[in-house]
């Protein structure tokens, strides 16, 4: 790893990272604020009048009484879901293909640093922004809960929960990674490098909507992110978890290696 | 030291460069011309390791510029063709951050380049003008010290003052040994400074001469304005090359019968004397034809 690269890419980078984190973090804090364990039962009475559909899809069908699965379906079914992915997607495209396109990677490689090394500082930058937001807003979350609800929060699941999403969302910075490796023209890598993710997120919303097309849930990385199964404990948790690191270091190195052999007009 | 044998990458466009051949001695400054699209920067780019060819190798100091480019980028001063920094970067901030990637301790000599170019390093690059940018990147590519220097067009940009800045800049390196491959359009600047030229057109090496022998190849034109059509005679029938361009206007090509000349317009009476300007390419191309034989 190359550290001035790493400190500029930081400096350049870091408002996007703080922009998202705040934007989550509203999210959080109204969504903690407005559960009650004694009017819960209310707001999902209220919620089955709107159409089963709708609800679905964003996965508020079962909030329950319960602060964790009450945030764990209000949150981790689309919000954390979806604003990560808009961070990795275009952190992903800025770190890679923008030099790329606009020709400021000559300047980056006509230093006595090897491609690998500038591809693999990118790389971490990614990962490393990625892990730090969730990390902020995970601990902004337990912290909320345990400050307004004492002892309602079951912390272990939730911080259980957290990092299966966060695992998740590091399998679709790979995928924008690898993109922003493969094509030099920012376009291309910005088409597909937000345009896979948001299948990802449109048919982990959709698949379960009707039978006739369940088999979308194949099709999306999102589905490793059961909400239910991660809640009940037992070992599906770490299961998931060394199935999506695996892909992502599978991803990143393919990332690596590709442009490491490419062929730059630069 | 910089070798490129039988290099060939092609494009989709078809353009590219084709089975190209030159070398450059260690202290040679060599200078690359060709029109636009000619093929200078594909083969820059194959130099600094960015692109890889279909065929052929470059080489510098006998170490591949493709798989071992981190090794030679140390020792390498480039100023690419087109000027793309870390925009959000201040001047001083992408000279420092250049520093750190290259881990240069030195910085009285980046101090001393950037009062030589009289760079404003404060600006946001975002805010510079082209020719600030340009000087930026002449700075970043001298300031490492490096022993090889590959410049892509280095005066564009720059006005003529700052053009002798330059100038004497490359010959202080020229003159402390340094190897420099540069590209360039305009004749005085390769006149003044290399040792050899290459022309490169529709991705072939076209000619590869000494400057010196360029210089005494060289020939200036003149249109001459005469007050009289008889006196048109005197330049019809004179030794030095004349085309008659109206009735009173005739060009003429001196190389170095200066005497002739004014002899022969002393004689006339001549309303006007204007030089027509010739770059190096037009000088190649007299004497190597498309194909790259001698003409005479």
């Amino acid at each position: 790893m190359s550290s001035p690269l790493f400190k500029a890419t930081l400096k350049s980078n870091w408002p996007i990272a703080l922009g998202i984190t705040l934007f989550i973090m509203i999210y959080i804090s109204t969504s903690i604020s407005m559960f009650n364990p004694e009017n819960a039962e209310f707001i999902e009475s209220m919620l089955t009048v709107m159409p089963e559909g709708l609800m679905k899809a964003f996965g508020f069908t079962n909030l329950g009484t319960d602060l964790t699965q009450y945030l764990g379906n209000y949150l981790y079914g689309f919000i954390f879901l979806v604003f990560p992915f808009i961070y990795t997607s275009t952190v992903a495209n800025r770190l890679i293909a923008k030099h790329v396109d606009r020709g400021s990677m000559s300047y980056l490689l006509s230093t006595p640093n090897t491609r690998v090394k500038v591809v693999t500082t990118q790389a971490i930058y990614l990962i490393l922004s990625t892990s730090v937001i969730f990390i902020i807003l995970t601990g902004i979350a337990v912290a909320m809960s345990t400050g307004i609800w004492p002892g309602l929060l079951n912390i272990g699941l939730f911080i259980v929960l957290n990092l299966v999403t966060l695992a998740a969302t590091l399998v679709v910075s790979g995928v924008s990674f690898l993109f922003s490796c493969i094509f030099s023209e920012n376009r291309l890598s910005l088409a597909f490098g937000v345009g896979v993710p948001l299948l990802f997120v449109v048919f982990r919303m959709v698949y379960s909507l009707s039978e006739k097309i369940d088999w979308l849930k194949y099709l999306t990385i999102y589905t490793v992110v059961d909400i239910e199964k991660l809640l009940d404990g037992g070992p599906y948790a770490l299961y998931a978890s060394l199935i999506l690191v695996g892909i992502t270091a599978i991803l990143y190195g393919a990332a690596i290696f590709i442009f490491n052999k490419k062929s730059l007009v630069i | 030291m910089i070798e490129v044998k039988n290099l060939t990458q092609t494009y989709r466009s078809g353009k590219g460069v084709f089975d190209l051949n030159f070398s450059i001695k260690e202290g040679e400054v060599f200078g690359y011309l060709g029109p636009n699209g000619a093929g200078k920067t594909t083969t820059i780019r194959n130099l600094l390791g960015f692109t890889n060819a279909d065929s052929g190798t470059v080489t510098i100091n006998g170490i591949d510029c493709r798989k071992d480019a981190a090794k030679l980028q140390g020792m390498i001063g480039y100023l690419p063709g087109e000027m793309a920094f870390l925009d959000n970067m201040t001047g001083i901030e992408f000279l420092k951050f250049m520093g750190n990637m290259r881990k240069t301790k030195d910085i009285a000599r980046r101090d001393h380049l950037i009062e030589h170019m009289e760079l404003e390093p404060r600006g946001k690059i975002k805010k510079m003008s082209k020719g600030m940018k340009q000087k930026l990147g002449i700075i970043t590519a001298f300031m490492h010290d490096p022993a090889v220097y590959i410049l892509d067009e280095p005066s564009s940009g720059l006005d003529p003052f700052m053009q002798v800045k330059l100038m004497d800049l490359l010959r202080e390196e020229k003159s402390r040994g340094k190897t420099i491959m540069m590209s360039s359009h305009i004749f005085e600047e390769v006149q003044m400074i290399c040792d050899r030229a290459g022309i490169i057109r529709d991705g072939r090496i076209a000619a590869i001469e000494d400057v010196h022998s360029l210089n005494a190849m060289k020939q200036t034109h003149y249109i001459v304005n005469l007050a009289k059509t008889s006196d048109m005679l005197k330049f019809t029938s004179s030794d030095l090359e004349a085309i008659v361009l109206n009735e009173n206007k005739v060009e003429i090509s001196v190389g170095e019968n200066y005497r002739e000349m004014f002899k022969l317009l002393a004689e006339c009476n001549v309303t006007g004397l204007e030089s027509r300007h010739q770059s190096l390419e037009d000088v190649f191309m007299k004497y190597y034809g498309e194909d790259g034989k001698t003409n005479e």
